[in-house]
């Protein structure tokens, strides 16, 4: 237990953050400004980011919740890269400046939050859940693991918004629905239980829908928890290719007995 | 107030610190404008030709010593390393932006690595480089020397 305290809250050494600052009722342009901060091991770049917050300048502005990489709240571009500020060493940097910086292709609120706004209306319009035709549902949908597989990955999206940040369609297309989006419509549309293709079809097929991926493979080197939303896109563009010769079928899963009358049955 | 903080075409051309993959982005970028410049500068100066044979000597030779230097054959070799780049990294796309080649969904493990940039991509991307380096071999071999290999 000695051993592996050993060192436990000492300085190692002091780095200077550079952090970018905009203040929205000051008429001013955001600027640089630096601070020192004394680095214990274990240290992440949030925590840097509070001890400035704590000790030298408490005006500093950054959006976090919960530290531990679940809730997408800090995301920022850390040394010219869109990484979460709680999961980024300062020590595995490795570097004397550090350099933060909101995300960018975001408006921005104050010194490092943006505005996600953009991120949640995307989300929204790829209808980001199960489409069925019934009117009431009785029982559960069912599902083999295998096809659970098909989607799982992107069913780990916490919604930080880094991908859009890193994405350089982003950064001229406005109206572009971004990877995020993109990737959620296409784990709706794998997922056996749902039917909802033709209703995204047209989104995915618009101006600003799929076809304006180039492939540049940057939301999938950045995603902080390993997504691949350039691998979703790709495979949306098949789909969607494949689509204009043979309509993709979509068989919704079936649907497992009900509940409460098996309740019923057993008690009676 | 918010503002706006878009990163703007600029950022097309800024792969540092990302994956291979951005890198042949700008490049693909790059060389589809200087494509399209040179294209329309092509026309143009083949279209020379129809003020007689004078003016398309002279327009032939300003083009190989543009000013008194010999620079002809640099901006060949340009042109040629810019078009098979844009057609091979051009196939490359086609491929993999099809779906094909992809891998399937998988289960994210840690250390993250995204598959789609690696894998049967990658295999492209390191061929792209070999045909890159032999087909400019031959061709600026060719374009300096007139030898065909
Ligand atoms: S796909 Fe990854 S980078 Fe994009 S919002 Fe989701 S977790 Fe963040
Ligand atoms: S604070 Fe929740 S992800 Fe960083």
């Amino acid at each position: 237990m000695e051993l592996m305290l050993k060192g436990f809250g000492e300085v190692v050494k002091t780095v200077t953050l550079r952090v970018r600052r905009y203040d929205p009722e000051k008429k001013e342009l955001p600027k640089y400004m630096e601070y020192k901060v004394p680095v214990q091991r274990g240290m992440t770049v949030l925590d840097g980011i509070l001890y400035i917050k704590e000790h030298i300048d408490p005006s500093l502005a950054a959006r976090y919740s919960c530290r531990m990489g679940i809730c997408g709240s800090c995301a920022m571009i850390i040394n010219n890269r869109e990484r979460l500020a709680c999961q980024t060493q300062i020590l595995d940097l490795g570097k004397d400046l550090i350099k933060v910086d909101p995300m960018g292709n975001y408006d921005l609120v104050k010194d490092l939050v943006p505005d996600l706004t953009k991120l949640f209306r995307n989300h929204e319009s790829i209808k980001p859940y199960i489409i069925r035709q019934e009117e009431k549902v009785t029982g559960e949908f069912l599902q083999l693991p295998e096809e659970r597989e098909l989607y799982s990955m992107f069913t780990e999206c916490i919604m930080c918004g880094a991908c859009l940040s890193a994405c350089p369609t982003m950064a001229t297309d406005e109206l572009y629905l971004g990877p995020q989006a993109l990737a959620q419509s296409f784990r709706y549309i794998a997922d056996s239980r749902d039917i909802g293709f033709n209703e995204r079809l047209n989104l995915l097929d618009s101006k600003h829908g799929v076809w304006r991926c180039h492939f540049a493979g940057a939301c999938s080197d950045v995603c902080p928890k390993g997504i691949d939303p350039a691998l979703a896109i790709q495979l949306l563009k098949g789909m969607l290719a494949k689509n204009v010769f043979v309509k993709y079928q979509q068989k919704p899963a079936k649907i497992g007995p009900d509940r409460k009358s098996i309740l019923e049955t057993a008690q009676s | 107030m918010a503002i706006e903080n878009k990163k703007g075409w600029i950022f097309w051309f800024n792969p540092l610190k990302y994956s291979s993959d951005k890198w042949l982005y700008a490049l693909h970028r790059l060389t589809g404008i200087a494509l399209g410049l040179y294209l329309m500068a092509h026309v143009f100066e083949t279209s020379r030709i129809l003020d007689g044979p004078i003016t398309w000597n002279s327009t032939m030779v300003f083009l190989d010593w543009p000013f008194g230097v010999h620079f002809g054959p640099y901006i060949l070799s340009g042109i040629l390393l810019a078009a098979t780049f844009h057609a091979l990294n051009g196939l490359r796309l086609t491929i993999t932006e099809s779906g094909l080649l992809m891998p399937k969904p998988y289960r994210i493990e840690y250390p993250y690595k995204a598959k789609s940039l690696r894998g049967w991509n990658m295999v492209l991307k390191i061929l792209l480089g070999i045909f890159m380096i032999i087909i400019s071999i031959f061709g600026i071999v060719y374009i300096f020397t007139g030898v065909i290999l």
